[in-house]
């Protein structure tokens, strides 16, 4: 019999943030504003393990809810008790808090062992079963973690199971498929991506959920090895409000140049995305400056102002060489500051002068992507881009890291695309994408070679990947990055640091972070963000095969079945067409929507997704799955053309981040006007047929 | 996991965790700290359907909290819930869109005479949020150890064969759309209770149900208001300029013109919240007539008025609701037959469940709390005769104030009612003198008039139900069922153009494929208003799934 360990978060309730949770001042939402809620899919992932306690029939398993937070966590194990669970421990710590994932994989896996140990006494038969991601941090990172440090397989993305021939088959989520698997080993961690049906409290298990003895533990009672904020990889470093994007409801008159508009704004992109605001251009690195006194990449505002100041002062002053300045001087020149900064910021800022290395050696590597057959995943190529800007600054060499059965061939294309090197790692145990032992060949070259930077896409391959290595190899990882710049703390003594800028809290706010403690820094970077450069085939480069040591042991899941591209919604595609009400049947909405879909997939050379309003869905022109919005799926693509929807807010904040709208719509006074950037007056049966017409002549 | 006959089991289940509710709970821990009491509502979290002005007499609270928390005058939630003191009393007449005329001199005047109207005036009451009240009375009673459990909706009052009542049976939950019992549905537990307290709030559906099964009566029907707010913040001087001790009423324009219509009672509200929030209600008799009416088309107008608009000019609507007030009074308050019990046995029925607003005052908050009180205090003489409670809580509440006020006002309404605003107003000054007018439901008053005024353009409900958070699982059968189509389509539509489309605060009616449905139930704000306008009383209410609904912080 397997026993279940669910990880159970408290997070803020971003689903309902009022006008009076964001700073008056920097206009940053404060999160003790927000109320608290279990996270959604560690609900989700405790539903999911009474389903497997269910249809394995077996009776007697137990499941223990575990949570590490505040004291006031214990609120979502009681919400557990009083749904599924049968026993319930709290790792709370002053010690505990500030910790990045890596800190807090760490803790929970010790609390595992103990709990395992002392409360289930069952050996090896168990699961630990999680929600994907919290809504607050959205890492994905800390159930990949903690599989890590357990050593035990990870079934990531899960959606569904069933119970055949005494085992467990998960079905889960793969990039642009789904997958039908099952672990090798026990025990397993699952994470769940979906399950439809969250468990209701009872009335009587509420009543008694409220008066049980919670197990408290603090860091004492573990022994775990990296808590808090000390034992972090990782440490934020600004967080700011995300940039307002301004739409800019222009109105189109006529079908071409509406096509026009379609395929540019889709080429170009708005540029948004959130990205950290416009710094000083290309980084540089300090030898290669004028002057040792220039200081323009310092990492945060605070620590740029400071240096601002002095090297004006410095040069007021007309000093050369800041090393050589006395006790006297140093004084004139804090009075000089005007109490910017006190004397002993200002010693270690003339201590930055000095600093020329860079604080990480190595090369920058991107993890590549490929589906088995040759095809590599576009978002390499889109990090491959970016690597080649960050290793042009910093002056090294970009690497490109493949494994798989058959990879080598696939160089001469990552190459075109901005590699230098090509550290190809073949096995025939790498055929398919195995966690564990993908793992283990991207960790050995990293161990090998020890790049200063590691960038991988942050699809579900690699958001299930990358935690795992990052792990293995002891360094700080940052999740789904929208922006990645190098820039110095040259007062901390940091010269050329990778900052990761992301979203948070339902990307309600942006957090810059960097790495520390790592030899590496790592990092994923969301697809669609970061652009590809040009391929120019007369690249040279080189492919250094690197060998591997595998068995039939490091492989941990049997791939039962592999479904790519099947009937799914795709949401992550990067333009989505929606209809709404003004479709005016289901026939209407078909036809029209996929006239359109296809001739945009042609023309973009995209895959196009549609959706619809909750109205069309309502109305029964569409299954619920395509619904867009706070009630449905919200959708951030570069290009969201909305036909027949009239624009109600909960369709629109499911859209929000969307870089450009496009509106068709037959009432002139519709609200989604004022909320589009482009939009046309019509009904879609008059309009989408032309637009189809018109992108087909271009 | 939990012995469940162990936890179904209470001695005292009080339905609805509003300021009755509460109440009832928090004086029974101070008089009996043993009796084990379980508060449940279906909202999400504590106040989260609680929406009123709201203008509370000091009275009845200050009583309860005082042999609850002695020193909660120091706690800081007093200091926020209980901040506004009123000190300035502004009564307005609204004559069209930009005149106004301050008539408290007429109030003062009355209060000087005697005339019942005079109770109008507010001075020394507190302007507050009932959302923010309610969770505080919520800490209070889980302190005095009282089970607060929220999310938890119940179906009807179990009724036993001797016609006292075993307990209060929940809803179902995890039911999908087509009425499937999905993976996680749960049957909706009965739990036992010595005693059963009704304190639902406005047209509480067990109340209403147990109302019917027990046999109660009341001597006319019950009379309802919708009201309909918005709380808009507004720049540090406007707030200021407004002053926070300051509440506005205001009569006339856009609901009732003299003689030349719209003739429909109710007024607009002006209150000040907290944080450079201003409230603005508006609040109308559901006996209108225009079959084309809607209570925020209403708001918007006075919003517009010119009066009024200063005080909320360039503002943001951060929280809207709209709810149900009973307005019946005293004539409406449903009681046995044969012993006039408010409630039967071990069951009673309080605050706005029983409809103990006086229509004078234009309040009911206090009364609902003195109601909760007087229920405790039955409960704990009743203890070894729990069929006796009803009776003896009736009694209590008899030579209560609540008894004495509502008397007063037993008419006032229902003259208007009678009469219309113009001569009604005047007339019910009379109050108490009057003989008994016999009234008909509000839903009979509808007629094919149209609103005399252009309905807005600028209104969207869409965002009004989205500052009011409210949601329901998409998946769940609609809460909101038509009983007969077919008087939809061959009496309502073709003849008043199915007014629940336009009237309904949150547009959860539609026409699909011709058909008028509940299209939206995830939208329904829970003012019930439907089931009580519907010309052909032809829409029924039902709880959803617990912690469904709006979630009002500060309303």
């Amino acid at each position: 019999m397997s026993d279940y360990i669910v990880l159970v978060k408290q997070v803020p309730d971003v689903s309902q943030i009022t006008d009076n949770a964001f700073d008056p001042e920097t206009g940053t939402l404060v999160r003790s504003r927000l109320a608290n809620v279990v996270n959604e899919l560690d609900a989700q992932a405790l539903a999911f393990a009474r389903y497997m306690k269910q249809i394995s029939g077996d009776a007697k398993a137990r499941i223990i809810a575990l949570t590490m937070g505040p004291p006031m966590a214990e609120e979502v194990l009681r919400y557990s008790l009083a749904r599924a669970a049968d026993q319930v421990v709290l790792l709370t710590d002053r010690a505990l808090g500030g910790a990045d994932t890596w800190a807090t994989a760490n803790p929970l896996a010790y609390a595992i062992r103990r709990i395992v140990k002392e409360i289930l006494h069952c050996g090896d038969d168990y699961f630990v079963v999680a929600g994907m991601q919290s809504v607050d941090g959205d890492t994905a990172q800390v159930p990949g973690q903690i599989a890590e440090e357990l050593q035990l397989p990870c079934i990531a993305y899960a959606t569904g199971a069933e119970y055949k021939k005494k085992r467990f088959e998960f079905t889960r989520i793969i990039s642009g498929g789904s997958q039908t698997v099952a672990t090798r080993k026990m025990p397993a961690v699952i994470t769940v991506a979906k399950y439809e049906y969250p468990l209701f409290a009872t009335f009587a298990g509420t009543r008694w959920a409220n008066k049980v003895d919670v197990v408290k533990w603090g860091a004492d009672d573990i022994n775990a090895t990296h808590i808090g904020a000390k034992g972090s990889k990782t440490a934020v470093i600004r967080v700011f409000p995300p940039g307002k994007s301004t739409r800019k409801c222009q109105e189109v008159k006529d079908v071409k140049s509406l096509a026009k508009i379609i395929v540019e704004s889709f080429k170009s992109g708005n540029g948004e995305g959130g990205k950290a605001d416009e710094g000083p251009g290309p980084y540089v690195l300090p030898a290669r400056r004028k002057s040792l006194l220039e200081r323009p990449y310092e990492a945060t505002k605070k620590e740029q102002d400071d240096y601002d100041i002095l090297t004006a002062i410095l040069k007021e002053m007309e000093i050369a060489d800041a090393a050589k300045l006395d006790d006297a001087t140093k004084d004139k020149v804090v009075e000089k500051a005007g109490g910017a900064f006190h004397k002993k910021a200002l010693e270690d800022m003339i201590g930055g002068f000095g600093l020329v290395e860079p604080a990480f050696k190595g090369e920058v590597w991107v993890v590549a992507e490929h589906s088995g057959d040759g095809v590599i995943h576009p978002a390499t190529f889109e990090l491959t881009g970016k690597a080649r800007e960050l290793a042009d600054s910093l002056e090294t060499k970009v690497g490109v890291c493949i494994a798989g059965d058959n990879v080598a061939h696939m160089a001469e294309e990552l190459i075109a695309a901005g590699a230098d090197h090509i550290y190809a790692i073949e096995h025939k145990l790498l055929k398919e994408f195995d966690p564990t032992a993908y793992r283990k060949a991207v960790s050995d070259a990293i161990d090998k070679y020890v790049p200063q930077i590691v960038l991988y896409a942050a699809t579900p391959q690699g958001r299930m990947l990358a935690p795992m290595v990052s792990y293995k190899t002891g360094c700080g990882l940052t999740a789904d990055c929208t922006g990645l710049d190098i820039r110095d703390s040259s007062r901390k003594g940091d010269i050329g640091l990778l900052l990761q800028t992301r979203p948070a809290l339902g990307g309600n706010v942006m957090a810059t972070i960097r790495t520390k403690n790592s030899k590496s820094q790592m990092a994923t970077a969301r697809p669609g963000v970061m652009k590809r450069i040009p391929a120019d085939p007369k690249r040279k480069g080189k492919v250094i095969k690197h060998k591997v040591e595998l068995t039939d042991e490091d492989v941990s899941l049997d791939i039962i079945r592999t479904e790519l591209g099947s009937g799914q919604v795709n949401f992550g595609a990067e333009a989505i067409v929606s209809g709404g009400k003004g479709m005016q049947s289901r026939d209407g909405f078909d036809r029209l929507l996929h006239m359109l879909c296809a001739e945009m997939s042609r023309k973009l050379d995209t895959a196009v997704e549609y959706g619809a309003s909750r109205a069309a869905v309502e109305q029964g022109f569409v299954e619920r799955v395509h619904q867009v919005g706070q009630t449905g799926t919200a959708v951030g693509p570069k290009l969201y053309v909305a036909i027949g929807i009239s624009g109600a807010i909960q369709h629109m904040i499911g859209v929000a981040n969307t870089e450009t709208i496009v509106a068709i719509n037959s009432d002139p006074n519709a609200p989604i006007f004022r909320q589009c950037d482009y939009y046309i007056v019509g009904t879609a049966e008059d309009v989408v047929p032309d637009l189809v017409q018109a992108l087909d002549n271009m | 996991m939990p012995n469940n006959s162990e936890y179904n089991k209470v001695s005292v289940l009080v339905v609805g965790a509003g300021p009755a509710g509460l109440a009832t709970a928090i004086q029974l821990r101070v008089l009996r700290p043993d009796i084990d009491v379980c508060v449940i509502d279906k909202a999400l979290d504590l106040g989260n359907h609680n929406l009123s002005g709201a203008v509370l007499e000091k009275e009845p609270l200050h009583s309860l909290l005082d042999a609850a928390k002695p020193d909660w005058r120091e706690t800081p939630e007093a200091k926020d819930v209980l901040a506004n003191v009123i000190d300035k009393d502004d009564i307005m007449f609204l004559l069209g869109k930009k005149m106004s005329f301050n008539i408290f001199w007429a109030l003062k005047m009355a209060r000087s005479m005697g005339i019942g109207w005079g109770q109008m005036i507010h001075h020394g009451d507190y302007s507050l949020s009932i959302s923010k009240l309610t969770k505080w009375l919520g800490s209070i009673a889980r302190e005095k150890g009282v089970e607060v459990l929220t999310g938890f909706a119940a179906d009807h009052v179990v009724l036993d064969g001797a016609g006292t009542a075993a307990g209060v049976k929940l809803i179902d939950q995890g039911v999908n759309k087509e009425g499937h019992k999905q993976p996680n549905y749960v049957e909706g537990e009965t739990i036992e209770a010595t005693f059963v307290v009704l304190a639902e709030g406005c047209d509480g559906l067990v109340t209403e149900r147990f109302v019917e099964a027990a046999g109660l009566k009341r001597e006319s029907h019950q009379l309802y208001s919708l009201g309909v707010k918005e709380l808009i913040k507004v720049t540090p001087e406007q707030y200021a300029n407004f002053s926070r001790g300051r509440v506005v009423h205001a009569m006339g324009y856009p609901i009732w013109t003299p003689v030349i219509g719209p003739g429909m009672f109710g007024g607009g509200i002006v209150y000040a919240g907290a944080e450079d929030n201003l409230a603005v209600g508006m609040i109308v008799g559901l006996d209108w007539k225009y079959r084309n009416f809607n209570a925020q088309d209403a708001l918007v107008r006075l919003k517009e008025h010119r009066y009024i608009k200063p005080f909320i000019e360039g503002g943001t609507v951060v929280e809207a609701g709209a709810k149900m007030i009973p307005e019946g009074g005293w004539y409406a308050v449903p009681r046995d037959p044969h012993t006039g019990s408010i409630g039967k046995g071990n069951v009673m029925i309080l605050g706005d469940s029983a409809g103990f607003v006086n229509m004078l005052k234009i309040k009911g908050l206090h009364n609902a709390i003195d109601s909760g009180i007087q229920a405790a205090r039955a409960i704990v003489t009743c203890m070894d005769k729990p069929e006796g409670a009803a009776r003896r809580y009736t009694d209590n509440v008899e030579s209560s104030n609540i008894a004495k006020e509502m008397k007063i006002a037993k008419n006032s309404r229902h003259t208007i009612a009678k009469f219309g605003p113009l001569q009604g107003m005047p007339l019910s000054v009379l109050g108490g003198w009057l003989p008994k007018f016999k009234v008909e439901p509000d839903y009979e008053m509808m007629t094919t008039a149209p609103y005399r005024l252009k309905p807005n353009q600028n209104f969207d409900k869409d965002t009004f139900t989205a500052v009011a958070a409210t949601a329901h699982r998409e998946e769940e059968p609609s809460h909101l069922t038509i009983l007969d189509r077919t008087i939809c389509e061959t009496k309502c539509t073709p003849v008043y153009g199915s007014p629940c489309i336009t009237f309904c605060p949150a547009g959860v009616y539609e026409t699909i494929h011709g058909e008028v449905k509940p299209a939206n139930p995830s939208n329904c704000l829970h003012c019930k208003t439907c089931q009580r306008k519907c010309p052909f009383d032809n829409i029924r209410w039902t709880a959803p799934e617990g912690g469904g609904g709006p979630r009002y912080k500060r309303m």
